[in-house]
Formats: C-alpha cells, sequence, structure tokens
C-alpha cells in the first residue's frame, strides 16, 4: 500500500471560531461575510502552500430539537453558510481537501464522541473515541491523495448476488427480492451497481454452471445488476484465483487494482495466499450488514468522479468483451470478420493535435521508433508540404475505440521516410497496422513516392511493432553510400536503429477483407 | 483498599504505551516530568488513556490533581477498578 501523503490537518470547531449569541437577526450575506473572514488564513495557507490541506470541520454544538422544528435555528444556518463557503474554497483549491466530521462522528453518536470536560480541562473539544474516530476519517482522505483508487469489484454471485445456490434450487428459488434477506442481497447488487455507475469495474467470479448465472441475469425480475454492468466474467470451476489473473489480463489491469467479495471464508483465505496483491475483503457475517459496507469502503471511492471515468469503464467493458468473444470463436479470422470494424483515416489538423501528442507520449508497445513528438512539433510536422500525417480511428461492434493510430510520413522525391507509426495496445490484434499502411501506400504513390524507408529502434518492449515491418513486405537495408535513396534519406531523418526499406510496388497488405467500408 | 504492586505495574507499562520512545525510570515515586516526554499534554492523553483503560472516568479536579503514579493508582484502586 502506499504510504498516505502528508498534509497539514486543521481541525475546525466552528464554536471555536463564532459565538452562538449574537447570530439571530445575521442574514446569509452577514453570515457569509462573518465566516469569510475567518476562513481567510486558511485561504491563505492553501494557496501559498504545495502541500495539501485537510480540514476536518464540525458545527456540531448542543441545540433543542424544538428551535429548529419551525425554522432552521440562527445555528444552523451558520453551519450551512459554513459548509457551503468550505466547499466553493476547495472547488477553487484542488490541494484542498474537506473532511465532514459530523457525519464521520455520527457513527458513535455525538456523545461519545465530544467532552465537555477535556474542552474546560485542557481545550480539547472530543473524547478520546471522538479523537481515534478523528484519526481514522482522515487517513483514508491522506491515501486518497497519495494513491488512486482501486478498479474493479469482482464478486461472488451464489451467496453474495443472491441467496442460496442457484445450481441447486433454480432460479425461480433464490433468495432475491422481496423481503428480508432476498431485499438485502437486491440492495447488495445496488450497492455494486452504484460504484459501477462511479467507474468502478464490475467482474464475476463464481464457481457455477455459466448458464445457470446468466439465467438469473436474463430472467429474474429482482436483479439489480444487468449483463451490461458486468466488465469481465470467469463463471466455471476452476480456482477464482487463476480466473481473477485472466480477468486482469482481459482488462490489461494489474492485480492490485482489483478487490475480491466472497462470503465464503474459505475462497477469501484461498484468494489471500494465492495473490496477496488483490485486495480481499473481510465482509460482516450478516449479509444485511452488506449493502452499508459496501456502500461505505473507502477503495474506490475517488475525490471527483467525471464523465470521463464513466467513458474509461465503458472502454474497459468493450476491451473485456472482445477477448471474451476472441476466446469463444474457433477459427481468428472468421471472429475477426464477425467485428464489423470500421476503420477511418483523417489528416492531422488542429483539432486532432492533443490526441495525437498523447499517443505519441504514451505508446510504448506498438510504436517503431518511440519519437515523442510535442504538439508543437506535430503541429509543424502536419503544415509541412512534404509531410502527410494522419490520425486513425476505429470503431467495431464493442464500440467506438477513437482515434488509436498516429501515422507520420516524410518525403524527398520518390523517397519517403516513416517518421512515427504507433497504435494505441487497446487495438492490437485486430490487423489495423495493414489498413493503416494501406492508406498510407495509397496516399504516397499518389505523391509519385515508390521507396518506403522505416526504422526500428528497440526500446526493449516494442518488439511487436517491428514485426509488422517484415510481415508487410519490408527488409533490412544497407544501401551504399552512393544510393541516391540513401541520399534523400538523410535530408529527411538522422538514423540509429535498424533501417527497413520497402517497394510500394511490391508492399504486401493482407487482412484489408476485415475492415467494413474503408474509407480515407 | 489500598493499590497493589500489579496496578503500578500496569501504570509503568501504559505510560510506556503513551510514550513509545521514552525510557521510564525506574524511580519509585514517578510523576509528570519523570522524563522528558512526559510534559503536560503528553500527561493529559495519558490520563485519557488510563480513564479507558480501566473503564473510570476522573472529575475535572482530579484531571488537574493526579501528577504521578501513586495518586493515579490510589484513584483507580478507589473505584475498585484495578482488576484485569
Amino acid at each position: 500500500m502506499t504510504a498516505p501523503a502528508e498534509a497539514l490537518l486543521w481541525v475546525l470547531v466552528l464554536e471555536d471560531l463564532l459565538a452562538p449569541e449574537g447570530l439571530e437577526g445575521l442574514d446569509e450575506a452577514d453570515l457569509d461575510d462573518a465566516l469569510s473572514r475567518l476562513l481567510a488564513p486558511l485561504e491563505a495557507r492553501v494557496d501559498a502552500s504545495t502541500q495539501p490541506t485537510v480540514v476536518a470541520w464540525t458545527a456540531w454544538r448542543p441545540q433543542s430539537a424544538i428551535a429548529s422544528a419551525r425554522r432552521p435555528s440562527s445555528w444552523s444556518r451558520a453551519a450551512r453558510r459554513l459548509e457551503a463557503l468550505l466547499y466553493r474554497l476547495a472547488a477553487q483549491r484542488p490541494a484542498l481537501h474537506l473532511l465532514d466530521l459530523d457525519a464521520a462522528l455520527a457513527a458513535d453518536g455525538v456523545e461519545a464522541a465530544f467532552d465537555a470536560r477535556n474542552f474546560y480541562a485542557a481545550g480539547c473539544r472530543f473524547s478520546r473515541k471522538g479523537l481515534a474516530r478523528l484519526a481514522a476519517a482522515v487517513e483514508p482522505v491522506l491515501q486518497r491523495i497519495a494513491a488512486a483508487p482501486k478498479k474493479v469489484l469482482a464478486l461472488d454471485c451464489d451467496g453474495v448476488l443472491w441467496g442460496d445456490v442457484v445450481g441447486e434450487v433454480g432460479v425461480g428459488r433464490i433468495l432475491l427480492g422481496g423481503d428480508g434477506l432476498g431485499r438485502a442481497h437486491r440492495d447488495v447488487q445496488r450497492a455494486a451497481r452504484r460504484l459501477s455507475q462511479a467507474g468502478t469495474l464490475l467482474a464475476l467470479a463464481s464457481k457455477n454452471n455459466a448458464a445457470d448465472v446468466w439465467e438469473v441475469f436474463d430472467r429474474h425480475p429482482d436483479m439489480a445488476l444487468t449483463r451490461d454492468d458486468i466488465a469481465a466474467w470467469r463463471i466455471d470451476w476452476t480456482e477464482k484465483a487463476a480466473n481473477l489473473m485472466e480477468m486482469a489480463k482481459d482488462l490489461d489491469l494489474g492485480l492490485d487494482s482489483f478487490v475480491f467479495l466472497d462470503d465464503n471464508p474459505f475462497e477469501r483465505e484461498k484468494m489471500r495466499l494465492a495473490l496477496p496483491q488483490v485486495t480481499t475483503l473481510e465482509p460482516p457475517a450478516d449479509v444485511t450488514a452488506w449493502p452499508g459496507f459496501i456502500d461505505s469502503l473507502d477503495l474506490f471511492a475517488r475525490f471527483d468522479s467525471t464523465p470521463e471515468d464513466a467513458a474509461k469503464a465503458q472502454q474497459y467493458r468493450s476491451r473485456a468483451a472482445f477477448a471474451d468473444a476472441r476466446r469463444g470463436a474457433t477459427d481468428e479470422t472468421s471472429f475477426l470478420g464477425g467485428l464489423e470494424m470500421e476503420a477511418q483515416s483523417a489528416a492531422l489538423d488542429a483539432t486532432g493535435l492533443a490526441r495525437a501528442e498523447q499517443l505519441a507520449a504514451k505508446t510504448n508497445q506498438y510504436n517503431l521508433r518511440n519519437a515523442r513528438h510535442t504538439a508543437a512539433e506535430l503541429a509543424a510536422l502536419a503544415a509541412s508540404p512534404n509531410t502527410i500525417a494522419f490520425l486513425t480511428r476505429l470503431k467495431d461492434r464493442y464500440g467506438d475505440h477513437g482515434a488509436v493510430g498516429l501515422t507520420i510520413a516524410r518525403i524527398a522525391g520518390d523517397v519517403a521516410f516513416l517518421d512515427s507509426f504507433l497504435m494505441s495496445c487497446r487495438v492490437l490484434g485486430r490487423h489495423l497496422e495493414a489498413w493503416i499502411l494501406s492508406r498510407l501506400a495509397v496516399q504516397l504513390r499518389d505523391r509519385g513516392v515508390r521507396w518506403l524507408f522505416a526504422e526500428f529502434r528497440d526500446s526493449g518492449r516494442n518488439a511487436v511493432a517491428g514485426a509488422v515491418l517484415t510481415a508487410h513486405g519490408f527488409a533490412p537495408w544497407r544501401g551504399a553510400d552512393g544510393d541516391a535513396r540513401r541520399q534523400a534519406l538523410a535530408g529527411l531523418s538522422p538514423i540509429d536503429g535498424e533501417l527497413y526499406l520497402v517497394d510500394l510496388d511490391t508492399l504486401i497488405i493482407p487482412h484489408l477483407d476485415l475492415f467494413n467500408a474503408a474509407r480515407s | 483498599m489500598p493499590p497493589g504492586p500489579d496496578l503500578d505495574s500496569r501504570l509503568r507499562a501504559l505510560l510506556q504505551q503513551q510514550f513509545p520512545s521514552a525510557t521510564i525510570p525506574a524511580a519509585t515515586s514517578l510523576a509528570v516530568g519523570g522524563f522528558p516526554e512526559w510534559d503536560s499534554l503528553g500527561h493529559y492523553n495519558y490520563l485519557l488513556l488510563v480513564e479507558e483503560t480501566f473503564d473510570v472516568r476522573f472529575s475535572m479536579e482530579e484531571m488537574a490533581e493526579l501528577k504521578g503514579l501513586d495518586q493515579i493508582a490510589a484513584a483507580v484502586a478507589s473505584r475498585g477498578r484495578e482488576g484485569p
């Protein structure tokens, strides 16, 4: 586990800042004025510091319930203004984190959390129990500042998503929905669904007949989860640890981003032993406590949940569906043919620069030369009359993968040099490189180019990209210094890797039939 | 009932728990300031730890008056809570 971040912790007790008397008659603007003045030092500190600041704030003080039975009491109004102002400050300052202490202390109750004797004897409002609760509430916030949330919740089915064993009692007799335990299991599903909607991937790791589990998903009226909520699954009689490893591969995520929930202590223990890097949850013994247990997990919680998180989750689901279908297909060509792939290339222009720069910076495997062009360099290349530069987008039946390839070729006479040829690893294994090469070849021939040079710079991680050259007719080239093509090449780029050359008239491009309605 | 030697050793163990890096002297009558780490804030936290461990609660006055292990032991024993 990553060490928690270091931060300044400010425990803000509203009553220490603002006297409760004299508030009657103040309107919202007066309260905001007064509170803003009190918070000014905090604002200054956060702005001046490079360290995160955590403000644990409480507005609790003893009050009669009657005083706020008809309208908010003056104290309650002040408390709400404090909350609003703090969140307004935090919205503008990413280093500021807020901790609603009253919510955290409610777990023990305020009577146990506060201690007036400690206040009068030593100036501390809290009891020992309250202080322990305060520390326990701050810790996960510091953790999250330092480390990203977990990405995948792998769920057992029988005993978790529903009660009883579906393979034994059948879909109609499992405990799901209705009253009692069935309702608790349904709420476990709803809690998992909330996680999924916030960007956590859900996976199934179940020892079952797959058909039984999917029958529950498809036919049980009280299922809160649907097939679409599940990003990866292994429903068979294999050990769950092996299945988690496979799902990690499908999703291209590390096992340390997995969290495992199973009602069977034996399965949990086996998982802890086999894969200690997976976080195996220890749920309460009583299933009725599980929905609350899942809702209060810190492991997946984020400071902000953005639309990008949800989109990212959708991409992972597409990816896993692809890997799963691939396992099921006996013949690779018929599988790829069934993907309904549609590729499209667009000349690099201002709208594509940010994505192109990102691809150039982040692509490590399918990258011939690892030329890490900046946006400014890319803009200059795109504007040059002697350059062909385009982005390739790919869609298939599993979704729109967006711009996944960047291709740049520099031209001098009838010679061209492949400056950049890179593809996101998300779309490897689809022969998209063949389609891209064919688009490039067409454009080069239109410009009168016959000879295409490519350089392979071995980075230790990009062997997969090197293999594409020989697979498409490129051959290692050691042409003499006097060769006119070498003169032309020298003007295009310095070469320090392995040099390859192809005659565009003999370029081999297989697999193009896999792509629907290929357009440039 | 006067406090026994067992209570004294438990209070010393709690002192070590409250001040984990301190070297606690073997002196018979030990009190606040008896070693550098044992300052007034640390002492207050120590009294809270004693309260929690023996399930007792000291009054405001006691919090101010209980300075030495002998006094604290007597206050715990007077509540009949010295047992484990």
